[in-house]
């Protein structure tokens, strides 16, 4: 096995294990902040899609994030639908959005995309308070609570965890067959040059609408698992500075890692609070701090910060294992 | 201009080109690049693009390729005209490159580079990748195994799984080479493939891309300052100087050209 297929199957066990002891480890309250922790960490997953590989600024995934919630709550709350069952109408309705979104992608790049983008998702909030009729104004809307099926005995928090991380892994799985093999390669094509790509036969235009359809679906899959996690949404919780927040959290768990989306999400979620509770005044001094210290010491996010990390542990006792072997060979 | 017509008649007395252009012209804001050039290439055929530096060798590949768009003249591709195709069409059409600075992906593999080669005849469907991801792993393996053989006949095999970046600079050339031919192109555009090569590599590179020729019937324009290279290797010459055609013919032929040695030829030597 080499190098790097052994340190991603570490990561990938570690991650499963924290995935399955948390709940147990975790009083209810902090479990529903993970599970929106999870619910952020989808959209990530989207934008790391489309922002890691596909090198396009994108500030408006947390408008994204509301849409898809939005599609959830007025799926349940006006039509009576299954909150889960809304699911796969959120990611495919934020898409389409997605789509209208990127169009500007075409023309623009790097910093007036970032402009354009965030753009809507500061008139976002404000869109959402001036269509009450749909969206219930600043009261928000309601979503059914979940309860567990009768044949699986937990309690409530638990299964939102446990339909909150099932939508992750769908997620990742979505990710994964997108970045695998040919499309993969044409997104990273057109992001390191774009003229040799479509020397290649690369469709620049398809590859990036399509890039952002796919996250723009993921943000919209966070989204709504957002509104059943909360119960309770309005247009407070799309504020354009989590789009802002998406993207810090994208970094720092590093912007090409599945498993960094997670540690993006949690950043997003715990850190400002922790923050906080050291101290009240403080806390956005702190906030900020830490987000200097990350970006200092691991520049390709907490995940290829680990990932090095682990290489060098894994080569070292790799090392150690042969010359053991060596020296028992030269006294025999 | 007398040159000139006669070289457009003789390149109308055989079959069909695969590469025929004639009379163009390529402008950039005012700087006139090319002015009237006429180029064929036949079905397997190797055909050599000198001049000096700036005679608009590089350019000419562009205009091919649809990188440079050209204002007058045409370009028939198996007799075609290219005009109404994109630049993304043009390797499906069969045309393949490679770049004077390397177009490569430095952090991509080997591999992954040289797989690009196949994305136009097993990549861009991106909705199957969800829908139907079966499908798309086979022909993900397809390609792989297409650009393996490539990779194998290059005898670059063993670095298919290293980063393109950490490549010696003659390997890297020679694996956009290798990315070029894994489209399965009718025709090779080569610009200066055996920069950077010492004088024994120099000579084993001409045999490898004669193999890789022969093998395929393939047709090839060669853009190469080293003499030696396109002297051997060459089945014609055709010369730019200062964006026009200076001369054509075989390398016998072009080696004794008053214009050529005196414009390119005496200098270079
Ligand atoms: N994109 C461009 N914009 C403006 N001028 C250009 C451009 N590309 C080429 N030129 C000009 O066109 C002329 C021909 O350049 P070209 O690169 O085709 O020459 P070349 O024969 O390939 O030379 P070399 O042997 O140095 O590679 C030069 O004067 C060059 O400055
Ligand atoms: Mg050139």
């Amino acid at each position: 096995m080499s190098d790097g297929s052994r340190s991603r199957l570490v990561k990938f066990g570690l991650f499963a294990a924290a995935a399955v002891l948390l709940p147990l480890l975790l009083p209810g309250y902090a479990l529903q902040q993970v599970c929106i922790a999870i619910a952020y960490a989808i959209a990530i997953m989207g934008l790391n899609l489309l922002m890691g590989f596909g090198g396009q600024i994108c500030l408006a995934q947390g408008a994204l994030f509301g849409v898809g919630a939005y599609v959830t709550a007025i799926l349940n709350s006006d039509y009576g639908i299954h909150p889960i069952a809304t699911l796969p109408m959120s990611a495919t309705a934020t898409a389409l959005v997605g789509l209208v979104v990127g169009l500007p992608a075409l023309r623009l790049q790097g910093l007036q995309l970032a402009i354009v983008t965030f753009g809507i998702a500061a008139a976002f909030p404000q869109l959402l308070l001036k269509m009450g009729g749909i969206t219930g104004g600043v009261s928000g809307l309601p979503i059914d609570g979940l309860e567990a099926p009768t044949w699986v005995p937990v309690s409530p928090e638990l299964w939102l965890y446990v339909v909150s991380q099932c939508c992750a892994g769908i997620a990742a799985l979505l990710v994964t067959l997108m970045l695998f093999g040919d499309v993969g390669r044409a997104l990273r094509a057109q992001r390191d040059n774009a003229q040799i790509a479509e020397a290649l036969g690369v469709n620049l235009t398809k590859t990036r609408l399509w890039a952002f359809a796919g996250s723009s679906a993921l943000a919209g899959l966070g989204g709504g698992v957002f509104a059943i996690i909360t119960g309770f949404i309005s247009p407070e919780s799309f504020l354009a500075i989590l789009s802002i927040n998406i993207v810090i959290g994208s970094i720092v768990g590093g912007v090409t890692s599945v498993v960094g989306a997670f540690l993006g999400g949690l950043f997003m979620v715990f850190v400002p609070t922790w923050a906080s509770d050291i101290n009240l005044s403080l806390g956005n001094l702190i906030y900020g701090l830490a987000l200097i210290l990350i970006m200092m010491v691991a520049r390709n996010g907490v995940t290829g910060f680990i990932e090095k990390w682990l290489s060098t542990i894994l080569r070292r006792t790799a090392d150690n294992t042969a010359s053991v072997k060596e020296t028992r060979e030269e006294l025999t | 201009m007398d040159g000139r017509k006669s070289v457009s008649e003789s390149s109308l007395n055989v079959a069909q080109p695969v590469l025929q252009a004639r009379d163009v012209s390529v402008q950039f804001g005012g700087v006139q690049a090319l002015s009237d050039v006429s180029v064929s290439v036949r079905a397997g055929e190797i055909c050599g693009l000198i001049g000096p530096n700036g005679a608009g060798k590089s350019t000419f590949l562009n205009a091919v390729t649809r990188l440079a768009s050209y204002g007058t003249g045409t370009i028939m591709l198996d007799g075609t005209p290219i005009e109404g195709a994109k630049v993304r069409d043009m390797i499906g059409l069969g045309v393949a490159r490679t770049f004077q600075n390397l177009g490569i992906y430095a952090s991509m593999t080997v591999l992954e580079n040289v797989m690009l080669g196949g994305h136009h005849q097993f990549g861009g469907r991106f909705a199957q990748t969800i829908f139907n991801p079966m499908s798309s792993g086979a022909r993900e393996r397809a390609a792989r195994v297409k650009a393996m053989t490539v990779l194998e006949e290059m005898g670059m095999a063993d670095v298919a799984n290293t980063i393109a970046g950490a490549l010696p600079y003659p390997l890297q050339k020679r694996m956009e080479i290798a990315r070029a031919l894994a489209a399965e192109p009718k025709i090779l555009l080569l610009d200066e493939p055996a920069g950077g090569l010492t004088h024994g590599e120099v000579h084993e590179f001409g045999e490898l891309v004669d193999k890789v020729r022969r093998s395929r019937n393939l047709s090839i324009l060669l853009i190469e300052h080293h003499m030696g290279l396109v002297m051997g290797l060459c089945d014609r010459i055709f010369v730019f100087h200062l964006g026009r055609n200076l001369a054509e013919g075989k390398p016998e032929e072009i080696k004794s050209n008053e214009a050529v040695i005196s414009a390119y030829l005496g200098r270079a030597a």
